[in-house]
Order: structure tokens, then C-alpha cells, then sequence
């Protein structure tokens, strides 16, 4: 029998038998459902992350440490060794550890690298307040901008190099500040202040001293002209680095400067990027990253970043995976039930085919391709669900979840078409005991049945 | 010609033997009517299936036109049934939820006919029996008598060189019987084919012109010529 007439046979026998096919199906079905949502949560985590990724990070940079522990898992479950060239014990992670800086020496000696262009230490400043005329006054952060982080802008521009005394404010800020829009605020100044640390330690040491006198004595107030006004991001790597302000380097740098002058943190960073020459070239990049742990530090790429997330997403997509397959297992065995009733139910007519010269593995290929058919029709109920409840629940899931214009539940065709192909080839397999026993089957006995 | 010698089939092994045929000899030429006549349990239904090569014999040979078919390779018989032979059974065997189209299709694409083919052929055989206005029906919605018309429509599709029925009208009235004797005698002269009957019944052996008598698993007689 030629394969396309054990198709058309297999279709038809199928059809013979609506309830139990659509039953069956429909038991494969679910799995393949929780399947399709695993692949679609999945591409949408991993296309959230590399958003996150590429609007906080450099591909053509390196992020430089000194401190060895700073880029993995340090050993928790002993203290860690005191070490007096290392900065101040401090709060990380949530616990207290002692953090190898950066010094200036240390960013010269990594822009000396081959392969490096430029190093820029990574400063982000905690304010003391910001404030406007006849507003009250509120924590926020200064990090340095990059051009490559291009957020999505309510109002203004920014241009390549933003000039001194200008900042980037974020959304969350607008209305705190008294403005009534983006596009108000534009032009309008706004006072940033920062605090030298060793008055703050000092008021530590002497809580009584008024905060009148600490902040005559050792605070700076600056003006600055806001250029424009960015959207809350949806793809921050924290909720506070929404609320974050951008200025240029020189600025956050300076502002760091004042505030750790005179303590053992001056002028001490805990990370630096390090722009590679061509660096969009993998092995340049690699060659560079080499080069810079040679010397001693400890550097991650984006790559490296990307990965560390995607392990994270490849844990929790393996884990819902591994109960979708549990479901199609299960629901394979009914498909083999269900055939094998077939089989017992058709055996005269497997008995005539056999004396008009059928041959039996042509037999057996009619119960497989049933089988097969089964599964693919189960296959595409399942995923049609999926990707049918998937995008209409998307927009409203997305919007909950604060996604912006990512979304939760990405489908790709070509990921479908191979999960449906091989549940069906796995039908197939599933078929093959209640196929052999149709093959088996003596022709005459066969006939003989009631 | 069909040619069996020495035939014996045994069943069972050991203590619980049974020998259903018995050092079978007999020849039947191309395009005869042949019956095979005994009670039941004498062995004509056994004898009928190893001549179609659907069981083996314990020991003897079959040749057909000189071919040992016992000789032959599973799939080589198989292809060899699907191209020479045809069967007709008393329980008609037809697909109740097919059409009748779809019936008679089935020889056709078990011997892998060409496509093209495939249509006029079922035409053709439907219109042999009288149901070429029952193409697109069910089967399941034909009487008896008209479900066994369309088993022979399905045994003749192919153009087979032997048929076989088994007891063709044993499920059938007299005089839907009678039709499908007529109906078989008849495409044993317009196909030219061997038709071999196994029946019980005397009144249609008499009408073959060679009746082999079996009983207990050994010939008893061979009569030639019509009664």
C-alpha cells in the first residue's frame, strides 16, 4: 500500500471514531498546552532579560572588579578573612563584607590594557535630597549616563555628551516636584545636594549636633537644569533604578569626590567599565576580557550577564517543562489504549486487509500513522489553545507585571511546528506495541472473529 | 493451473495433534468453477487457505502456474495474493462506515494500483453487481444480499485469476443466494478467472464442474463435469 492511501486510511478510520480520536487528542492536548506556554513564557522572559540587558549594559564593554567574590557566589558559610587594604566593612548582599575597590592606579592600569579604549569607573551617587522652589525636599540617586542605554523619553532631548549642570529626570519625580507634565518640566531648574561623608559620620558619632550645622558646614547644593524627562522604565534592573537621574560623568564624578572626601572611599569604585576596540567582535571582546583577569581583576561581559540570567529562566522553564511532559506521558498512554481497542475492534478488517495481500508492516504503519495523527491533532488543539488564550490574556498580563512594551508570552512558529512534529513522531512511537500486535495477527483467526 | 501434492496440515503439537488435511493431491485448471464440498470441521475451509497462501502446510506443496507460493518469501506472497487472488467470505467483511467506493477501492491500493486507474476500475465493479447507483453510499446501509454484491465487487476489482469464496451464501436467503451464484458464475466466464466455491451446500456444487468431496481431512472424491 503506498503511504499516502495508509494516511488517507488512517484519517479515516480516526474520523470513524470522533469521540474516542477527539478525547485522546484532547488529553495530549493539555500537555502540549502547558508546553506551548512554557516556550512562550520562556522567549518572553529571555526577551525581557536581554532588554534589561541592553538597555543597562554595553555589549562592547567589560564590567571590571577588583574584588574577587564581587562576580560569584562567595563561600557563605564562613566569615570572611579581615583584610586592612580593603575598603570598609559595609551591608552587601545582605550580609556584612569586606569589598576589594578600584582605585585610580587600578582604572589606569586596565585602560592600559590591549584591546581597551577607555575605562570609566561606574559612580552612582546617593543624594541628599533633591528639591525644588516651595516643594519638600527627597531621596534620589545621580548615576553617570551612557549613550547606549537611549531610554524612551516623555519630553526633551539628550544629546551625545549632556552638558555640565544638566540632568535627565526620571517620571516618578514630575508630580513630586510640582510639574503638571513632562514637557513643563523641560527648562526648569532643580537643586541636587549631597553630603560629605565624614560630617555624616561625625553627626553618627554626635547624634545631639544640629542638622542645621551639618548641612551649612558639609553639604553642597547644586542647581540643575532638567533636559529631559525620561519614562519609567520597564526594563530596570531594580524598581529604585527607575528613579534614578542621569548626568555626565564629570558631574556624578565630582559629586562622588565631595562626598567621599576625606574617607578611606575617596576616589575608590567598586566596578569599571571597560570599552573594547571593536568590541561588537566576540573574540575581541574575549581577548580584552582575558587580558584584564590576567592582571588580577575580575571581568564579566555581557555575555557572562546574559547567561547568569538565562540559567535563572532555563531552571524555571525546565522545572513547568518537565510537568508538561509528565502531562503528554500520561496522555500517551492513552493513546496507546486507545489504539489498542482500535486494533481489537477492527480485527476482521485487519484479517481481510491481510488476505487481500496486505503486508504486515504496511498494517503496522496504519496504526502507527493513526497514532501519529492523534497526536498530531492534539498537538494543535493544544497549542492553538495556548497561543489563542496566550494573546489575549498578553496585553493585560504584560501591563500587570509593569513589562512596558515587552511581553510575557512570546510564540514562535518555527518552536510550535517542532513541538507539534515531534509529539507526533512520539505518538507514532506510542503506537508501536498496538501496531504490532495488528501486524501479528493471524489472518485467519482474525477472520474467524465475532 | 493450481497444483497441490502431498498436503498435509497438522495442528497442535505433541499429544493434542490434530490432522486437519491429509496427503491432499489434486490439480484444478485455469478458469474452472471448482467446489469444495464437506460437513464441517472436514477440512475444505483449511484446504482453501493454504491454496491462497493464508496458512502453511505442515508438509506438502501448492504451486500456481508452476510457482511454488510456499517457496516464496512472506511479502513476495503477499504481493502475489494482492495481484492473483480474491476472496469472498460468508460474513462479507465489508467497512460499514465506508462508501461502497471505498470498499472497492481497497484491493486496489493494497496492490499499489496507479491512481489514475483507480476510479474506473471501482466503476467498473460496481456496475458488475449492480451497484453503481450505491457508489457514495455506506455500506452499512446496503441489505445483505446487496453487502455481498459489493464483497464480489471488491473480489473482481483487481481482475484476480482465483477466487475464492468462502460459502459465499451462507448468510444470505435463496434467492439473494441464487443472485450471487449467478453473479459468480457469471464473472467466472466474463473474467475468466478460477473460481473455487467452498460450500455445503450440494446445490451450488452441482453447478461447478469439478466438486472435490473432503471428509476428515482426506479426499473422498473428485467429480468432474456439471450435474
Amino acid at each position: 500500500m503506498r503511504f499516502s492511501d495508509i494516511i488517507k486510511r488512517s484519517l479515516r478510520n480516526l474520523l470513524t471514531s470522533k469521540a474516542r480520536t477527539i478525547l485522546t487528542a484532547l488529553a495530549i492536548a493539555v500537555g502540549t498546552f502547558a508546553l506551548t506556554l512554557t516556550l512562550g513564557a520562556s522567549n518572553g522572559a529571555k526577551d525581557y532579560a536581554n532588554n534589561i540587558i541592553k538597555s543597562n549594559f554595553d555589549p562592547t564593554e567589560l564590567i571590571v572588579a577588583k574584588d574577587k567574590n564581587l562576580f560569584s557566589q562567595q563561600d557563605a558559610s564562613k566569615p570572611q578573612v579581615y583584610n586592612p587594604s580593603f575598603g570598609s566593612v559595609t551591608t552587601f548582599g545582605g550580609g556584612s563584607r569586606q569589598v576589594e575597590y578600584l582605585n585610580n592606579a587600578d582604572i589606569a592600569k586596565i585602560a592600559s590594557t590591549p584591546g581597551v579604549s577607555s575605562v570609566q569607573p561606574n559612580i552612582t551617587v546617593s543624594l541628599q535630597y533633591v528639591t525644588r522652589d516651595g516643594q519638600k525636599k527627597y531621596i534620589g540617586t545621580l548615576a553617570t549616563y551612557n549613550s547606549y542605554q537611549k531610554p524612551t523619553l516623555l519630553a526633551g532631548s539628550i544629546p551625545d555628551n549632556i552638558p555640565n549642570g544638566q540632568v535627565i529626570l526620571p517620571q516618578g519625580f514630575l508630580s513630586s516636584l510640582g510639574f503638571s507634565s513632562a514637557s513643563s518640566a523641560i527648562g526648569q531648574n532643580i537643586r541636587l545636594s549631597v553630603q560629605n561623608n565624614t560630617s555624616l559620620n561625625s553627626a553618627l558619632i554626635n547624634p545631639f549636633a544640629t542638622s542645621a550645622t551639618q548641612d551649612s558646614s558639609k553639604s553642597q547644593e547644586s542647581v540643575f537644569k532638567i533636559i529631559a524627562v525620561s519614562e519609567t522604565p520597564s526594563t530596570s534592573i531594580s524598581a529604585q533604578t527607575s528613579l534614578y537621574m542621569y548626568s555626565n560623568l564629570n558631574v556624578v564624578e565630582s559629586l562622588n569626590n565631595y562626598i567621599y572626601s576625606g574617607t578611606s572611599s575617596y576616589q575608590k569604585y567598586l566596578e569599571a567599565y571597560a570599552k573594547v576596540t571593536d568590541g561588537s567582535n566576540a573574540s575581541k571582546l574575549n581577548k580584552a576580557q582575558a587580558l584584564i583577569k590576567k592582571e588580577g581583576y575580575s571581568v564579566q561581559s555581557v555575555v557572562d550577564t546574559e547567561k547568569l540570567i538565562t540559567q535563572f529562566i532555563s531552571v524555571i522553564e525546565g522545572i513547568v517543562t518537565l510537568f508538561g511532559l509528565i502531562a503528554i506521558i500520561a496522555s500517551l498512554f492513552g493513546v496507546v489504549n486507545t489504539m489498542y481497542i482500535s486494533v481489537l475492534q477492527r480485527t476482521r478488517e485487519i484479517g481481510l486487509m491481510k488476505a487481500l495481500g496486505m503486508h504486515r508492516k504496511d498494517i503496522s504503519w496504519l496504526f502507527r500513522i493513526e497514532a501519529g495523527l492523534i497526536g498530531l491533532f492534539g498537538g494543535m488543539i493544544g497549542s492553538a489553545l495556548a497561543i489563542g488564550i496566550g494573546t489575549a490574556l498578553n496585553p493585560f498580563i504584560s501591563n500587570k507585571l509593569s513589562l512596558g512594551t515587552s511581553k510575557l508570552l512570546i510564540f514562535k512558529a518555527s518552536q510550535i511546528v517542532i513541538l507539534i512534529i515531534v509529539l507526533a513522531v512520539i505518538a507514532v512511537f506510542a503506537g508501536l506495541l498496538p501496531a504490532r500486535k495488528a501486524a501479528k495477527l493471524d489472518p485467519i483467526e482474525a477472520l474467524r472473529t465475532e | 493451473m493450481i497444483e497441490v501434492e502431498n498436503l498435509t496440515k497438522i495442528y497442535g503439537k505433541k499429544d493434542t495433534t490434530f490432522t486437519a488435511l491429509n496427503e491432499i493431491n489434486l490439480k484444478i485448471e485455469n478458469k474452472s468453477t471448482v467446489s469444495i464440498i464437506g460437513k464441517s470441521g472436514s477440512g475444505k475451509s483449511t484446504l482453501m487457505h493454504i491454496m491462497s497462501g493464508l496458512d502453511e502446510p505442515t508438509s506438502g506443496t501448492v504451486k500456481i502456474d508452476g510457482i511454488d507460493i510456499f517457496a516464496m518469501k512472506e511479502k513476495k506472497i503477499d504481493a502475489f495474493r494482492s495481484s492473483k487472488m480474491s476472496f469472498v467470505f460468508q460474513s462479507f467483511f465489508v467497512e460499514a462506515n465506508a462508501t461502497c467506493y471505498q470498499n472497492v477501492l481497497l484491493p486496489l491500493e493494497i496492490a499499489k494500483v496507479g491512481i489514475t486507474k483507480r476510479k474506473q476500475m471501482v466503476l467498473d465493479a460496481l456496475k458488475a453487481v449492480d451497484l453503481e447507483d450505491k457508489v457514495n453510499a455506506k455500506a452499512s446501509t446496503l441489505s445483505g444480499g446487496q453487502k455481498q454484491r459489493l464483497a464480489v465487487a471488491r473480489a473482481i476489482v483487481n481482475k484476480p485469476s482465483i477466487l475464492f469464496a468462502d460459502e459465499p451464501t451462507g448468510n444470505l436467503d435463496s434467492i439473494n443466494g441464487d443472485k450471487i451464484m449467478k453473479l459468480l458464475f457469471g464473472l467466472n466466464k466474463s473474467l475468466g478467472c478460477t473460481l473455487i466455491i467452498v460450500t455445503h451446500d450440494p446445490d451450488i456444487a452441482k453447478h461447478t464442474s469439478m466438486r472435490i468431496l473432503i471428509k476428515d481431512g482426506q479426499i473422498e472424491g473428485i467429480e468432474k463435469g456439471r450435474k
